[in-house]
């Protein structure tokens, strides 16, 4: 009995937050009924016995892919008003198809046989062994393609992310560190006499540091005096 | 008695109740003599005295800070989004909470001793980001936001390196549940053969949690206090809270990783006569001690320079000290069997 | 092992699944000019898939749909990354995520 009401719990929630991600207004409210929808979608693994599933779930889907939807859409400025244009005009065809998919979707499901056991053998991992470690011993052995591939296309998508956003204007203020760290204090100060009622213009202005200020920055960006390239670069892009 | 609590379902809900409780409770007070710990440990090193008005020693000051926030007015931005300005608080506070249903505190003693707890924390950190970036969004204001945007991605930056080092831990261990973890402990501590990474996850969980050196986006100098410029009274005081169980909880997560958990430093005679919850509690203390020694020692790291730590070094370190680790168990055949300890 | 799915049984998980599909492409109709919300009917369409494999993974107790969801799941993480990274820069560029404006190639 209480599977089956958490179950349905999980369920409702689930496609209701579903139908207010796609028709919220707000894009802001829609990623927040995504990460309900990721949520209750754990919920549902668990009750079907998938808790590395669940939990993986939770941890990359919502976690970080949901955290980079958010980064987005708030730091996008986006007319709300024009984005709704044209609701009107799809939305019974776009009924007519979610009706007609819906439907043969249906259709199929009522109507299907399993293979019996005995042509393809169910992969179960060794009995007696939690879920996690279930799946560890069918990934590693008889996906381990599969598993290399998609190590493949995370790191093709994290150097492709990259590459599209990144903006190196040289107009940043950055610092080799291991310099920053190997300074002394006699490289920085200087202890001046200075005479009373004298005025510091007098003594040749306010003197800056040694050389140090300038080694410690990376070469071409801005505190390094490369600000007047840096500017230069940018008004010819 | 047992029948009813075991077999019936009432029972069963009357007992979840009272675990629960036996968890929360102490926990809750725990928070609010943390807040009087720090301030009194930060007074001793700075050479004077904390708060010692309210009780004996100072030791009422946390309710009567709770009463002054709860008679203060709560202010909502105009304009701000008032059911996700007054969720989010909330949900820091219950991810707070939530995270300790899968603590141990003795041999299997734990709300929900699942298979997957380690799983589960990391999920309960990945989640705490939303409360930051829901509360710098729905106060309408672009202080908060642009302190809740960099809060959340130094969250996120230091949560890599936490997991690789947990994957590290694993590795010698077997298994995802907790319990497992601290049983696999039972003949050396993991703070000892890997004690460069017990340093820096335990730096990482500095930066998790946004204390100091690693304060800055909610430094009250910098950035006007960050992502909860626009809070005040129950509101502030949530958010407050739920930051000093987070320090409890990533100080329970080193102390079960790294510390050992409820296992008492040999297993001799004087030593175990001590109960396991009580060694934990100790390991608590003495992480955040340290936790609170730090925030009075350091100065502030800078924006640029906390998240070149977290990509250019910690990840780097953590990911070259997994396969180190890797190699090595399989070298000496350490490697623990499927299915755990 | 009894299939933890056995109280509640296959059929109510793939009409979940089904009505989970049939939002994802009736917003992408609805949301025709709006690519964020496009990229998150398409992560909710991946989301169906995943339940139907967990389903029928849970079933007959054959892990293969676990491993499954576990490969669908890295490319969608990937696939929204490099997704939102091309909204940015066209967003960088254009000053507008209107997918129609998309057409400077054209003619």
């Amino acid at each position: 009995m209480i599977p089956q009401l958490v179950f349905y719990v999980f369920a409702t929630v689930l496609l209701v937050s579903a139908v207010m991600v796609i028709s919220a207004r707000n894009p802001v409210h829609s990623v927040l009924f995504l990460i309900l929808a990721f949520f209750n979608a754990a919920g549902l693994f668990l009750v079907a016995g998938a808790e590395f599933l669940a939990m993986l779930l939770v941890i990359v889907y919502v976690g970080a892919v949901a955290v980079l939807f958010l980064f987005v859409v708030m730091m996008l400025d986006i007319d709300f008003t024009k984005m709704r244009e044209g609701l009107q005009h799809y939305a019974p065809l776009g009924a007519c198809v979610g009706g007609v998919l819906f439907f043969e979707l249906i259709m199929a499901f009522s109507d299907w046989k399993m293979v019996p056991a005995s042509t393809i053998a169910p992969l179960t991992g060794a009995p007696g062994l939690t879920n996690t470690a279930a799946l560890g011993t069918l990934i590693y052995t008889h996906y381990v393609l599969l598993f290399q591939a998609c190590g493949l296309v995370l790191l093709v998508a994290m150097v492709g992310a990259i590459v599209l956003t990144l903006r190196d204007t040289g107009m940043g203020r950055r610092q080799i560190i291991d310099r920053q760290h190997a300074r002394t204090p006699a490289d920085t100060l200087e202890l001046v006499d200075a005479p009373l009622g004298a005025s510091v213009s007098a003594q040749g202005g306010f003197l800056r540091p040694h050389q140090s200020y300038h080694e410690t920055s990376v070469p071409g960006s801005y505190a390094s005096g490369g600000m007047i390239e840096a500017e230069k670069r940018e008004e010819e892009v | 008695m047992a029948y009813f609590f075991y077999h019936t379902l009432a029972g069963q809900i009357i007992l979840m109740v009272l675990e629960t409780l036996a968890v929360l409770v102490p926990l809750l007070l725990g928070v609010a003599y943390l807040t009087l710990m720090e301030r009194k440990v930060m007074a001793a090193m700075q050479r004077r005295r904390g708060p010692n008005v309210n009780g004996l020693f100072g030791l009422l000051q946390a309710f009567a800070d709770a009463i002054k926030m709860i008679f203060k007015e709560t202010v909502i931005p105009a304009g701000a989004n008032r059911a996700l300005f007054l969720f989010a608080p909330f949900l820091t506070f219950s991810l707070a909470m939530v995270a300790w249903a899968v603590i141990p505190t003795g041999n299997g003693l734990a709300v929900a001793n699942i298979n997957v707890g380690i799983l589960y924390l990391l999920a309960i950190s990945s989640l705490g980001v939303y409360g930051i970036i829901i509360a710098g969004w729905a106060s309408n204001s672009k202080y908060a936001f642009m302190g809740a945007m960099r809060s959340a991605a130094q969250m996120v930056s230091y949560e890599v390196s936490i997991g690789l080092i947990i994957v590290s831990v694993l590795l010698a261990v077997g298994s995802l549940n907790l319990n497992d973890i601290v049983l696999a402990q039972r003949h050396i501590w993991f703070c000892l053969p890997m004690f460069p990474m017990f340093i820096v996850f335990f730096i990482s969980a500095l930066a998790e949690t946004g204390r100091a050196p690693f304060d800055l986006p909610e430094g009250e100098s910098e950035l006007v206090a960050g992502f909860f410029v626009e809070y005040s009274s129950l509101a502030f005081g949530l958010f407050f809270l739920g930051e000093y169980a987070n320090m409890i909880l990533m100080s329970s997560m080193v102390s079960i990783l790294f510390l050992g958990g409820w296992l008492p430093p040999l297993g001799l005679a004087p030593f175990t006569w001590v109960p396991g919850p009580l060694w934990l509690v100790f390991k608590i203390l003495f992480c955040l001690f340290v936790f609170i020694w730090v925030r009075a020692t350091f100065p502030r790291f800078r924006y640029d320079q906390l998240m070149r730590l977290g990509w250019k070094v910690f990840l780097p370190l953590s990911l070259v000290w997994m396969i180190a680790t890797a190699a090595f168990l399989m070298a000496t055949g350490l490697l623990p069997q499927v299915g755990g300890v | 092992m009894t299939s933890a799915i056995a109280p509640i049984g296959l059929m109510p998980y793939l009409v979940v699944s089904a009505a989970m599909l049939v939002l994802g492409v009736f917003g992408i109709f609805l949301n025709r000019k709006n690519v964020i919300i496009i990229l998150m009917s398409m992560e909710l369409i991946l989301l169906a898939a995943n339940l139907n494999f967990v389903a029928f993974s849970s079933a007959h107790g054959d892990l293969s749909g676990q491993v499954m969801v576990l490969f669908v799941l890295t490319i969608a993480a990937a696939e929204a990354a490099i997704g939102l990274a091309i909204v940015t820069v066209y967003f960088r560029n254009r000053g507008s995520i209107q997918v129609e404006d998309a057409t400077m190639m054209k003619g």
